[in-house]
């Protein structure tokens, strides 16, 4: 039994690639999570949107380290703490953790910080 | 507890109290029925009705009076009085007794008066009485002090015994005192008069000198006209009592005579008896003592010895004082008879001469005509040739003295060749220097011219020199020389003998001068010799001069002018005319010979060979002379006189023989070498042992000064040579006598002493112990051949063996010896080393002798008394530590901590063997618990030893007895060195037969209480309590653990909680039982209807069917413990606190209605109210709030700020700091139930170490966190450190023992979040390289949280988180 995650591909207006995952990345599914990272992983840029990741622990941001070359992260402001406190914020951009301003089709469900 | 007891269990026994006792109506005494009695009053009434020691328990505000059989005698005519108040019994002491007994009462402290003296009516008249008294107090079951317990013991005897020693030893210390019968009988009234407590009156009666009646000699009350009664036949049988012999009783005092002294006490006597006063051995009494007895004491066997005893010592001091006259008497005449003595032989000694020649005539003819005859008769007559020549000599030489002082000296001077001459007096002294092994050497030439010398007096001059020389020479030589210089012919005569100090040198011619202390064959010798010399020297117109140094020698030179012309022309005879020589060198010769050593033959033993003559007194004499003649004679004397003769030498060998063996009579020479007889009798008078060793001194000194040195130095008497066999043996008989005359005193006084039951010994003032009696050794074993023993003494307790004891005596000496008085109870060591238990009492006295201050001390041995009473105390202890136990493990801990305690001992181990052959329990004293393992090998052989003993005989310093729960080895390990004793092993016996049966009686009771405890536990509530919660309960009545008051949880089926305080009316354990069918009743019916309305009213109805339900009070409510929402109703129940987490406190009040029921069948109100998230919940009886004089809003206040106060602390320590802040300083008085819940309960989830049980835990926390009121932010945080917790500890489950569970906890205070992760595995460090993201795991945790701890263990790892909410 596997933590509940959908992974999907998609292509951007732009023409960048857009992986979004939806659910919580923990030890028990990162692998599939980083298979799909690997297997789009052909040297062009691709997003990433996290903003239907509830939870995201040290695996699957170890998964995120292998590919911060040519990737770029979408998150809410609730997966901002984990991706700072890791420095993974110094190696990639990361939009969306202000609240505001994020690209494609980002999901609306991050709950405000308060 | 409680409970009736059979009256035969309280009131044990079949003596005359215990049958008393149990058909005493007590229900109708202020005291009550014995069921109901506290158990402190039934154990004292127990212990004081099978104690053979007189005991009074004494009850309540009135002091009701209860006593045992052994009491009885004590409470004489006023028994019966069981029940009675105290003041009613002892009406004629309770001014004395009272105030004690009021002031236990008050202070609840022990008291005691010791030797109190209480007159008492008991034989049906006012007696003297002392007694000794202990006051304890005696709680009731709340501790207050209801009672007294008394322990008595009678001292009258040992009190009044002690008052009639001193008055005898007041009596004995008057010997030796007086010097005429008025002065002994004015000390005899002196001490009367001292006594009158227990002679109030007496008065001696002696008989007139001229035999015709009595007069009254002495009276202890000069007021009382003693002499009247004496008078008619109303008077006091004083002849009847001398003509018996015996005492006569006078019965009817008070009717023949005006009241006669008191002596202190309230009533004058009523009896006295008159008593003889014995005259010396076998003669006629003297008179008579009329001695009276207290009116507070009968006059019994006891008191009629002790007059007797009085009545003795009296005629023993006016016998004493008679003798003293006749000795005085005697003295007198014999010193008149000395006198004329002496101016009799003074004025015929001249005629000395004739007898002498007459006796020394015949006697040469008879040695020469006996010359073969027997030994003995030779023998005879040389000593009584050497004595008549040397008795000649003295003779010659002192009319030789009076011829010259009277110028009558017929000198015939002849011219002589002195040098031949000398040599020729010389040679006769030759064989005498040899035999002295001496080297002689003469050396006379021939002089030019002759000298004109009388032969006689030269052949003086020389003997007397040489004699001198002889006699003061022990080695060297002795060396004659003549000489012509300056028209003298010089004669020396030098030695190289002891020689002579330089100041006596110009005291050597003086005439009767002799040197003291100086070293020299024979103390024999006139002093006249040299001076005799000196005077003849003159007489030839000579000078003799002496040169000497000590240690080297003497010389004398004599020098004579050549010639005539000096010479009265007179006396100048031709050449040839005078005596042939040497005519009269026979005595010097015969003199000096007897000083050399004889070869060494013993003594001639004359005692069988000269017959007894006259009666005679078996008295054993010692006889010191340096002269063998002398000794001699006087051994033969005596022993023919009957006396058993002992013969030395000199002081010394007296001295030592005196020590040895005193003699009856010592007679001794005054001039002896070594040691005079002067320095004998100081040394026999200065040696306590031998000071009345009676000593009778020989001198040749005659004249009144010496005799009075001898007398002064302490000589008994003394006789001047020469002397008559009469008038030696009157002397000596006489000493006899009177020494054992005035040793009389002494020697009764010994055998009195000697004769004591107690003990009696005598203390310097240094403390020695120098006197002791007969009963001393035996108590002690440490008998008079020891004596002086100094301080300290041999029977000192052991320091180290025995601290206590040592300290004790350590302090009755020094009491001793600083006030020298005082009674005391304490022990010793006998010489073999065992205990000995002494009470002694001591007396200041002044030594007669040298007024030295003395202490007399008397003592008992209470060895079996001391430890009768150690067995009744210990046994009372123990008793009494085994009625208050609780449990069995109590009474155990207990009971060998009153053994440590009673033998001080190190250490009380008992281990307790199961018949299942498991490992030995051990239980031992000391704050530290011991396992079996724990003992010391030598200790488990033997306790294991112990076990296979019969019970209860002791073996060492252990015993075994029966436990309930198999068999109790005991073993008691006495401090190093102290002895445990046959007697220590008969009380551990019976303590432990008491041990026995106290442990197999708590146990019975244990068993009792494990089944009523089990029973109150079920009524009480449940055990496990839903998470979230905490309860603390209080009773109001220990040792009861439930009473009234009641909380609950019950678990409904619909996942909520159902929570129930409630409170019964009362307390012990009639509410409890009302209480446990309350709370299972309306357990069931919040099952059955989970609303708190609805279970109320249906308890209502039930309560009304139970008796003491009335008006009970409920709080109920049902909890949802997911949503914190809570619905109540109450019952007259104080309101629940609610507070939040930021110290708002709500009260809830809601929903109120009557106590239980009140009014059954109405409808109950309901409320609701959501708990806060982190907000606590308080529910409790009013037994937390309610305090007398004030509201009971001030309590729930109190309360709520407990609650607000300790909001950050774990729940149930909160539980304990509301119950701690909020007890009144003296403790609940009442029930107290306290229950607390903290929403949310805290969450506890356990989990298969599998990732895939990541997501439900994390939904579960998250969910949680929400219901803590956490914001989302700070659930991501708690959310991702949990994960990473997780995570870790799944990978350690995974890697080490797949399937292991994780479990994770998380608990919130108002303020702070606390989680917890623990596995079974073992942790991982940090390796990125190797699995790079597991690396960023706790860097993560300890971004996310305030701390992490990290927490490895063989068993797994725990890690620990903790944050700040809100933060």
């Amino acid at each position: 039994m596997t933590t509940p995650l959908t992974l999907a591909l998609s292509r951007r207006g732009d023409g960048r690639r857009v992986l979004t995952a939806v659910g919580e990345i923990d030890m028990s599914n990162v692998a599939r999570f980083a298979a799909e990272l690997a297997g789009t992983s052909d040297g062009a840029p691709l997003v990433v949107d996290l903003t239907g990741v509830g939870y995201l622990d040290s695996a699957g941001l170890a998964a995120l380290f292998a590919h911060a070359a040519h990737v770029e992260l979408v998150a809410t402001p609730l997966l901002e703490p984990v991706l700072t406190v890791s420095g993974l914020t110094t190696l990639l951009t990361v939009h969306g953790l202000d609240g505001a301003g994020r690209d494609g089709d980002g999901r609306d469900g991050a709950a405000p910080e308060g | 507890m409680g409970g009736a007891e059979p009256a035969g269990l309280l009131f044990p026994g079949s003596g005359e109290m215990s049958a008393r006792m149990r058909e005493h109506p007590w229900g109708d005494t202020p005291m009550g029925a014995p069921d109901a009695w506290p158990a402190s009053l039934r154990t004292a009434v127990r212990i004081c009705l099978t104690s053979r020691f007189p005991m009074i328990v004494w009850w309540g505000p009135e002091l009701r009076f209860l006593y045992n059989d052994a009491y009885l005698p004590l409470l004489g005519t006023n028994h019966p009085a069981l029940g009675k108040p105290g003041e009613r019994v002892w009406t004629e002491i309770w001014h004395i007794i009272g105030p004690m007994l009021e002031s236990v009462m008050a202070t609840g402290e022990a008291t005691w008066s010791e030797d109190l003296l209480l007159p008492l009516i008991r034989h049906g008249y006012l007696e003297e009485t002392y007694w000794t008294y202990s006051y304890s107090p005696l709680h009731d079951d709340d501790g207050a002090v209801r009672g007294v317990f008394t322990a008595v013991s009678d001292t009258t005897e040992r009190v009044i015994g002690e008052r009639r020693l001193a008055v005898l030893q007041d009596l004995g210390a008057q010997a030796g005192n007086a010097r005429s019968v008025a002065e002994a009988c004015g000390l005899v009234a002196e001490v009367l008069a001292r006594a009158g407590r227990d002679v109030p009156f007496g008065a001696v009666y002696l008989r007139r000198p001229d035999g015709d009646g009595f007069e009254l000699a002495a009276t202890g009350d000069p007021d009382a006209g003693a002499a009247a009664f004496v008078q008619g036949a109303a008077g006091w049988p004083v002849e009847e009592a001398v003509r018996t012999g015996e005492p006569v009783t006078v019965a009817d005092v008070r009717d023949r005579f005006p009241p006669l002294p008191a002596g202190g006490w309230e009533s004058p006597p009523a009896e006295a008896v008159v008593l003889p006063l014995a005259g010396e051995t076998g003669a006629e009494p003297i008179g008579a003592v009329v001695l009276a007895a207290t009116a507070g004491r009968t006059l019994d066997d006891a008191y009629a010895s002790f007059l007797a005893l009085v009545a003795r010592q009296i005629a023993a001091l006016v016998n004493a004082a008679i003798a003293y006259q006749d000795q005085q008497r005697r003295a007198e005449e014999l010193a008149e008879l000395d006198r004329a003595k002496t101016a009799f032989f003074s004025n015929i000694s001249h005629e000395f001469r004739t007898p002498l020649t007459l006796i020394m005539g015949p006697l040469q003819e008879l040695r020469a005509s006996l010359g073969d005859a027997d030994e003995r008769t030779r023998t005879e007559l040389d000593v009584v040739h050497r004595n008549g020549l040397r008795l000649g000599k003295l003779v010659n030489t002192l009319l030789d003295f009076s011829r010259i002082e009277a110028g009558r000296m017929q000198a015939a001077y002849e011219p002589v060749d002195l040098a031949a001459v000398t040599a020729d007096l010389a040679s006769v002294f030759r064989s005498a220097v040899d035999r002295a092994g001496l080297a002689f050497e003469v050396d006379c030439p021939p002089l030019p011219e002759p000298v004109y010398i009388d032969r006689g007096m030269w052949e003086k001059v020389v003997l007397n020199l040489l004699s001198n020389a002889l006699k003061f020479t022990f080695d060297g030589a002795i060396r004659v020389r003549v000489r012509a210089r300056d028209g003298h012919a010089v004669v020396t005569v030098a030695d190289t003998g002891v020689g002579v100090p330089e100041h006596e040198i110009p005291r050597l011619f003086e005439r009767f001068h002799r040197i003291e202390n100086a070293r020299s064959r024979s103390n024999e010798g006139s002093g006249i010799g040299l001076a005799l010399v000196q005077e003849l020297v003159g007489l030839h117109g000579g000078t003799i001069t002496a040169a000497s140094r000590p240690g080297e020698g003497t010389a004398f030179t004599i020098a004579l002018p050549f010639g005539a012309a000096h010479l009265p022309a007179a006396s100048i005879v031709p050449a040839g005319s005078g005596e042939a020589l040497p005519a009269g060198a026979d005595p010097y010769v015969q003199e000096a010979l007897r000083w050399l050593p004889d070869g060494a033959q013993p003594e001639p033993a004359y005692g069988g060979e000269v017959q007894a003559a006259g009666p005679a007194l078996a008295a054993r004499v010692l006889i010191a002379d340096d002269n063998a003649d002398m000794r001699q004679y006087l051994a033969r004397l005596l022993e023919a006189a009957g006396y058993e003769v002992t013969a030395v030498t000199d002081g010394r060998a007296a001295l030592d023989a005196v020590r040895a063996d005193p003699p009856d009579l010592v007679v001794s020479d005054v001039m002896m070498p070594r040691m005079s007889g002067l320095q004998l009798v100081a040394a026999l008078r200065g040696d306590r042992r031998t000071a009345g060793t009676p000593v009778l001194l020989l001198s040749a000194r005659a004249g009144q000064e010496a005799s009075i040195e001898g007398l002064e130095a302490g000589a008994d008497d003394y006789l001047v040579k020469p002397f008559s066999a009469a008038e030696l043996l009157a002397r000596v008989r006489a000493n006899v006598q009177l020494a054992r005359l005035r040793n009389h005193h002494a020697r009764w006084r010994t055998a009195l002493v000697d004769s004591l039951q107690e003990a009696f010994f005598v203390v310097d003032a240094d403390g020695s112990v120098i006197e002791i009696n007969a009963a001393f050794a035996d108590i002690l074993g440490y008998g008079p051949e020891g004596l002086p023993y100094a301080f300290r003494h041999p029977w000192w307790p052991d320091p180290d063996a025995d601290p206590e004891g040592f300290a004790l005596f350590t302090q009755v000496y020094e009491r001793l010896l600083e006030t020298g008085k005082g009674s005391f109870t304490y022990p010793a060591r006998h010489r073999d080393g065992h205990q000995v238990w002494l009470a002694a009492s001591f007396n200041p006295v002044t030594d007669p002798d040298t007024g030295a201050t003395l202490v007399v001390g008397t003592f008992r041995d209470v060895t079996a008394d001391h430890y009768a009473v150690q067995r009744e105390t210990a046994t009372a202890a123990l008793s009494l530590r085994l009625s208050e136990a609780g449990s069995l493990a109590d009474a155990l801990t207990g009971a060998l901590g009153e053994l440590r305690g009673l033998w001080n001992a190190r250490r009380v181990v008992a281990a307790l063997f199961t018949p299942d052959g498991a490992e030995p329990a051990v239980t031992a004293t000391g704050p530290d618990a011991v396992g079996w393992d724990g003992l010391d090998p030598a200790l488990r052989a033997e306790l294991t030893a112990l076990r296979d003993r019969p019970p209860l005989s002791p073996a060492g310093t252990g015993v075994t007895l029966e436990h309930p729960g198999g068999l109790l080895a005991v073993h008691i390990e006495p401090h190093r060195g102290r002895p445990f004793t046959e007697e220590d092993r008969t009380l551990l016996a019976l303590l432990s037969g008491r041990l026995a049966q106290g442990l197999h009686r708590v146990h019975q009771i244990d068993q009792q209480r494990e089944t009523a405890l089990t029973l109150q536990r079920a009524i009480l509530g449940p055990a496990d309590l839903p998470d979230g919660f905490a309860v603390r309960y209080e009773p109001a009545t220990p040792p009861l653990e439930v009473g009234g008051d009641w909380y609950d949880t019950v678990r409904l089926p619909d996942g909520r909680i159902g929570i129930v305080v409630g409170d019964c009316v009362g307390r012990g354990l009639a509410a409890a039982t009302v209480m446990g069918q309350l709370r299972s009743a309306c357990r069931a019916l919040l099952i059955q209807d989970a609303r708190p309305s609805a279970a109320l009213v249906a308890l209502d109805h039930f309560a009304a069917s139970i008796p003491g339900a009335f008006c009970s009070t409920v709080f109920c409510g049902v909890l949802d413990p997911a949503t914190g929402e809570l619905t109540y109703s109450s019952a007259g129940h104080p309101p629940g606190i609610l507070t939040h987490p930021d110290g708002t406190v709500l009260m809830l009040d809601q929903a109120r209605a009557l106590p239980l029921a009140a009014r059954p069948g109405r409808p109950r109100p309901e409320a609701t109210c959501s708990m806060p998230p982190r907000g606590t919940l308080l529910l409790y009886t009013d037994g937390l709030v309610e305090r007398r004089r004030r509201p009971l809003s001030a309590g729930i206040d109190q309360a709520g700020a407990a609650v607000q106060a300790g909001r950050t602390a774990p729940l149930d320590e909160l539980a304990g700091q509301i119950m701690a802040r909020l007890a009144p300083e003296e403790g609940y008085d009442d029930d107290v139930a306290l229950l607390i819940y903290r929403h949310p309960a805290p969450l506890d989830v356990a989990f298969p170490a599998e990732s895939g049980q990541l997501a439900p835990v994390r939904s579960a926390l998250r969910d949680w966190l929400g219901a803590c009121g956490l914001a989302p932010r700070q659930i991501q945080s708690v959310l991702v450190a949990a994960g990473e917790a997780c995570a870790n500890a799944i990978e350690h489950g995974y890697r080490d023992s797949p399937g292991s569970t994780v479990r994770m906890r998380v608990s919130a205070t108002a303020d702070d979040l606390y989680l917890a992760v623990e596995d079974s595995g073992t942790w991982r460090p940090p390796r990125p390289e190797e699995n790079a993201h597991r690396g960023r795991g706790l860097p993560l945790m300890r971004a996310m949280m305030n701390r992490v701890t990290v927490l490895h263990e063989a068993t797994g790892t725990t890690v620990d988180m903790h944050t700040r909410i809100g933060s």
